[in-house]
C-alpha cells in the first residue's frame, strides 16, 4: 500500500501518456461530427433486406423483387389496387386457351441504350423456363411461369407465348418477370447479371454497396412507365437510395432522424410512436397473406367437423386484432383476402360464442374437454398465445409450442400429419385463388396443412384451374369456399395490412398489395 | 521465438479446422430444414424443378462426399457457391469480411484505450472513489446488452442530437477505392481525409457498443493483475532505485500487468467477432456476422460452413498473436 499513497503525481504523469490515445481519439470523433455531407434530390428506402441478387431470374424473394423493381420493368405490372396493366407491352390478349400474344411499346430503351424488341423479352423468357438456361442453373423462377411451353417473336415488336395447358392466371404472373437485354447478357455472361445490371425501369444502377446500400439513380430516356399508372415520365427524383437496415428499431430511428423517407415493416408497437411525433406517417395497404390455425383433420380430436366449428366459434379474433395487431387487419370468413378475385362478400363467419363452442364440444363426445397443442413460429407466440387463451375457456386445453420455421414447416408438410394445431399463413402476390386455396386445400397439395380433402373442392378447384370465363370461374371458387367455411379445417383468422412509414416530405409514393416499393413517381415537397 | 514454435502452431492448425468444418458440416446437415424449401417457400414447382435446383446446390449427393469435397475444394479456397446469394461463397465473404475486421478493430481499439487507463487508475488508488465509480461501471458495461445500449445511443445522438449516422459505413457521397475493403485504411493510405472522417463518424457508435462490454472486462483483469504487480518485490526496488513514478507504472508494472489483459483480449476476439451478429444488425453495418446469421435461417449450408470456418481461422490467428506478443511484453516468456 506505500506504493499508492503519496505519489499521486508522478501516477498522473505516467497515466498522461496512456491516455494520449484516449484523447487523440475523442479530437477525432469531434471533428468527424461535424463532417457532415449534403445531400441531391434523393429518395432514400429504409428496407429490411439486401438483395440476394440484381439478376431479376436467379431468386425467389420478395425483397429482392422490391429492389429489383426499381430498375428493370415487366411486360405488365400491377396497380396499386392489384389490378394487372400494360407496362413494356402495349397490351396483351389471348389467342386462344394455349396462346397469349403481346404487342411491345415502340422506342423503349434499355440503360445501354440499345432499343428492347421481342428478342430481348423471348431471351427473358426462355432464360427463366429453360432447363440450365442460365449460365448451367436452371431459373429458380420457372415454376412460377407454370406451363409456359415456349415464347415466340413473331417480328421486332409482338411476341407469342404457347402454354402445353390452358392456364388463366398467366397474365397476372407477368408482372413478377422482368426484362433482361439480349445483347448485354450475352456480352457479360449470365453469372454477371447478379452484380451488373441493364434494365428499362426509371431507375439506373449506380452502386451496390454488398449489405449496406443499393443506389441508383435516374434514367433520363426512360419511356414513362405504365399509361394506367399516372404521371408518366421519367423519375422525379435524381437519386433513390435502399439503405439496408434489418433492425426495426433502428430502422424507425432512421426515418425520425430524417435519413430515410421511407421505411417498410413498421412493427405495430412503432405505430403511435410515429405517429406522435409529427415527423412521419404510417401508411399501410392490405396484404395478400391469409393467416389461419390449421388443424389436423386427419385424426382426433380434429377429425370431428363439430370441434373445429367449436373452435371457431372460440376466438375472439376481433379482440387480438384491436390489441395484439393494433387494427391492422381484416378479418376472414374463409380462406381469400376480401380483395382476391373469387372472394365472396357476405360468406358466413364464425361468430364468438364461447357457449356455441361448448356445446359443439360436448355433442363431439368431449363434455370434459380436450389437451391439444398449437405449433407457432417465434413471430407469432404472442398471437398463438392469446388465441391458446380463448380456446383454453371453452374446454380446448391448448399448450403452445414455439418451433423456428424451416424445422415446422416440412413437419406439417408431411404427408403423415402427427400434430394438432399449426399456427400458419399463406400467400398470394398474384391475388388469385390458384395461389392460395389449391396449394393449402386441394386434398394433398403442397400447403396443405391440415391434410384436408373433399373431393367436390378438389373438382371444383381443378376445373376452376384452366376455366377461361372469369364469372364461372369466380363462381366455382364461392363454392369451395363456402364448403371450406362450412367444414372448418381451419380456425379462419386474418389477413394483416403491410406497414409502412413515410417522411412528411414523401410525395407520390403509397404502398400496393404487392409489396413493392416503386419509386418511379416519388419526390420530396421542397 | 523458436521457428520450430510456430511450425508446430500451424501445424495444430489443420485438425482444429477439419474439426470446426466437420463440426459445423454435421450441425448445418442434421438440422432439420431443407434449403430447396426454403427458397422455393409457399410457391409452385414441380418435383422435377424442386430437384433440379436440389442438383445444383449439389445436394443430390450423400453428406459424406458433400463434406469431403467441401474440405478438398477448400483447401484451394473455392466454397462452393452459396445457395441463396447463388455465387461463389468466396465472394460474398470477400464482400462483408473486411467490414466485421474492421469494426471489431476499433472496438477492440477503444476497448483497450477506456479499459487500460482506468484500469491502471483503479489498482493505483485501490480503495478510493475512483476505484470503486469504475468498479460499478464496469459491472454496468458486463452486464448491459449490446443491443439496448446500441438502440439507446441511436436514439440520443442520432435521433435527438442528430450527431450520428444511424446506419452505414460511409455516405454516398464518398467512393473510396477498393485495396482491402477496411474504408477506414483504405481511405487513409489514399489521402482521402473527408472520407476517413466520415467512415470514423459512422463506426463510432457501432464500435463503442461493442467494445464497451469487454472495455469493463479487460478493466477488471487490468486492475486486478497491475494490483499484484504493484505488491512484487521488484517494483518497490524499481522505486527505490529513485525512479520516476511515471516510469515505474508504465515500464516496469504495466508491461507485466498487462499479460493477462493481451490472453483476456485475443480470447475476446472470438466474442467480438460473434458479438458482432447484434450490432451488425442494430446498426446496419455490412458485415459477415450478419450474412452467417441470415445463412443459418435459410440453411445456406456452403455459406455458413465457409463464413464460421473464417472466423475460427482469425480466432486462432488472433490467438497466435497474442503468444507472440507475450515474448515481447516479458522476455522470460520462452516459446
Amino acid at each position: 500500500m506505500a506504493m499508492t499513497t503519496g505519489a499521486d503525481e508522478s501516477t498522473a504523469a505516467g497515466l498522461r501518456e496512456l491516455l494520449k490515445t484516449a484523447r487523440l481519439l475523442l479530437l477525432v470523433c469531434g471533428i468527424a461530427i461535424v463532417a457532415g455531407v449534403a445531400t441531391g434530390a434523393e429518395v432514400r428506402v429504409g428496407f429490411t433486406q439486401d438483395a440476394l441478387t440484381l439478376d431479376p431470374a436467379n431468386h425467389r424473394k420478395r425483397e429482392t423483387e422490391t429492389i429489383i423493381r426499381n430498375i428493370y420493368d415487366g411486360i405488365m405490372t400491377q396497380t396499386s389496387k392489384s389490378e394487372v396493366v400494360p407496362e413494356l407491352a402495349e397490351s396483351v390478349r389471348q389467342i386462344d386457351s394455349l396462346t397469349y400474344e403481346a404487342t411491345l411499346r415502340k422506342g423503349v430503351k434499355f440503360h445501354s441504350g440499345d432499343e428492347m424488341t421481342a428478342e430481348d423479352v423471348k431471351f427473358t423468357f426462355d432464360r427463366l423456363t429453360r432447363e440450365k438456361a442460365m449460365g448451367g442453373q436452371t431459373s429458380p423462377r420457372q415454376g412460377l411461369l407454370g406451363p409456359l411451353a415456349s415464347t415466340e417473336a413473331v417480328d421486332r415488336y409482338t411476341v407469342r407465348f404457347k402454354l402445353k395447358e390452358p392456364w388463366p392466371v398467366f397474365p397476372r404472373m407477368l408482372p413478377v418477370q422482368e426484362i433482361v437485354s439480349k445483347k448485354f447478357v450475352e456480352k457479360v455472361g449470365s453469372d454477371a447479371l447478379a452484380t451488373q445490371a441493364n434494365g428499362t425501369g426509371p431507375f439506373k444502377l449506380v452502386e451496390w454497396r454488398r449489405g449496406d446500400s443499393i443506389i441508383m439513380e435516374r434514367f433520363a430516356d426512360y419511356y414513362g412507365g405504365a399509361p394506367a399508372i399516372p404521371p408518366t415520365g421519367a423519375a422525379r427524383v435524381d437519386r433513390v437510395i435502399f439503405k439496408i437496415i434489418p433492425e426495426n428499431a433502428s430502422r424507425m430511428a432512421a426515418l425520425m432522424a430524417g435519413e430515410v423517407d421511407i421505411v417498410n415493416e413498421v412493427p405495430v408497437f412503432a405505430i403511435n410512436t410515429l405517429e406522435r411525433s409529427g415527423k412521419a406517417k404510417v401508411v399501410k395497404a392490405n396484404g395478400t397473406r391469409t393467416f389461419f390455425i390449421a388443424l389436423n383433420v386427419t385424426r382426433p380430436p380434429f377429425s370431428d367437423v363439430r370441434v373445429r366449428q367449436a373452435a371457431n366459434h372460440a376466438v375472439d379474433k376481433k379482440l387480438v386484432i384491436d390489441r395484439l395487431l393494433g387494427n391492422t387487419a381484416t378479418p376472414v370468413a374463409g380462406v381469400l383476402s376480401p380483395e382476391s378475385f373469387g372472394s365472396k362478400p357476405g360468406l358466413k363467419e364464425y361468430a364468438y360464442d364461447p357457449n356455441r363452442a361448448k356445446k359443439l364440444l360436448a355433442e363431439a363426445g368431449y363434455a370434459k374437454g380436450i389437451d391439444v397443442t398449437l405449433d407457432a413460429e417465434g413471430a407469432f407466440k404472442d398471437q398463438a398465445e392469446a388465441i391458446a387463451a380463448m380456446l383454453t375457456k371453452v374446454g380446448i386445453r391448448t399448450k403452445v409450442q414455439v418451433w423456428e420455421g424451416a424445422v415446422l414447416t416440412p413437419i406439417w408438410r408431411a404427408e403423415k400429419k402427427e400434430r394438432d394445431m399449426y399456427f400458419n399463413s399463406w400467400g398470394s402476390g398474384a391475388l388469385d385463388p390458384t395461389g392460395i386455396f389449391v396449394p393449402t386445400l386441394k386434398t394433398r397439395d403442397r400447403g396443405n396443412t391440415s391434410g384436408y380433402s373433399n373431393a367436390k373442392v378438389d373438382k371444383l378447384l381443378t376445373a376452376a384451374d384452366t376455366e377461361l370465363d372469369r364469372n364461372k370461374r369466380a363462381d366455382m371458387y364461392h363454392q369451395a369456399e363456402k364448403i371450406v367455411a362450412e367444414e372448418a379445417p381451419w380456425i379462419f383468422l386474418w389477413v394483416p395490412q403491410d406497414i409502412y412509414a413515410v417522411s412528411n416530405r414523401l410525395r407520390g409514393w403509397a404502398p400496393g398489395s404487392d409489396s413493392r416499393i416503386n419509386l418511379h413517381r416519388a419526390y420530396l415537397a421542397k | 521465438m523458436r521457428l520450430g514454435f510456430i511450425v508446430e502452431r500451424l501445424l495444430q492448425l489443420i485438425p482444429v479446422l477439419i474439426g470446426i468444418s466437420l463440426v459445423v458440416f454435421l450441425m448445418m446437415t442434421l438440422t432439420p430444414g431443407d434449403p430447396v424449401e426454403i427458397m422455393l417457400g409457399d410457391q409452385l414447382a414441380t418435383a422435377e424443378q424442386k430437384e433440379s435446383l436440389r442438383r445444383d446446390m449439389g445436394l443430390d449427393l450423400p453428406a459424406a462426399e458433400r463434406f469431403i469435397r467441401f474440405v478438398r475444394n477448400s483447401l484451394s479456397g473455392d466454397f462452393g457457391r452459396s445457395f441463396f446469394h447463388r455465387r461463389p461463397v468466396a465472394e460474398v465473404i470477400a464482400e462483408r469480411l473486411p467490414a466485421t475486421i474492421e469494426l471489431t478493430i476499433v472496438a477492440m481499439l477503444i476497448a483497450l484505450a477506456v479499459a487500460i487507463p482506468l484500469g491502471v487508475l483503479a489498482a493505483v488508488r485501490r480503495g478510493s472513489l475512483i476505484d470503486k465509480a469504475a468498479t460499478v461501471i464496469s459491472l454496468i458495461g458486463v452486464s448491459m446488452p449490446g443491443f439496448w445500449l446500441g438502440i439507446m445511443l441511436i436514439l440520443l445522438f442520432a435521433v435527438h442530437l442528430g450527431w450520428m449516422p444511424v446506419s452505414g459505413r460511409i455516405d454516398y457521397a464518398f467512393e473510396v477505392p477498393r485495396i482491402t475493403g477496411m474504408i477506414l485504411f483504405d481511405s487513409l493510405v489514399q489521402g482521402r481525409y473527408a472520407a476517413f472522417l466520415n467512415a470514423l463518424h459512422h463506426i463510432l457508435m457501432p464500435a463503442v457498443t461493442l467494445g464497451l462490454a469487454m472495455a469493463a472486462l479487460l478493466m477488471r483483469v487490468t486492475r486486478t493483475s497491475m494490483i499484484e504487480v504493484l505488491q512484487q518485490d521488484y517494483i518497490v526496488f524499481a522505486e527505490a532505485k529513485g525512479l520516476s513514478r511515471a516510469r515505474v507504472l508504465v515500464r516496469h508494472a504495466l508491461k507485466n500487468a498487462l499479460i493477462p489483459t493481451v490472453t483476456v483480449a485475443a480470447l475476446e476476439t472470438g466474442y467480438l467477432l460473434g458479438g458482432n451478429t447484434i450490432v451488425e444488425m442494430v446498426f446496419g453495418w455490412p458485415g459477415l456476422a450478419r450474412v452467417i446469421v441470415e445463412g443459418i435461417y435459410s440453411r445456406d449450408f456452403p455459406l455458413v460452413q465457409a463464413g464460421v470456418l473464417v472466423i475460427a481461422v482469425i480466432y486462432v490467428t488472433v490467438n497466435f498473436a497474442a503468444d507472440v506478443l507475450y515474448t515481447l511484453l516479458n522476455p522470460r516468456v520462452k516459446l
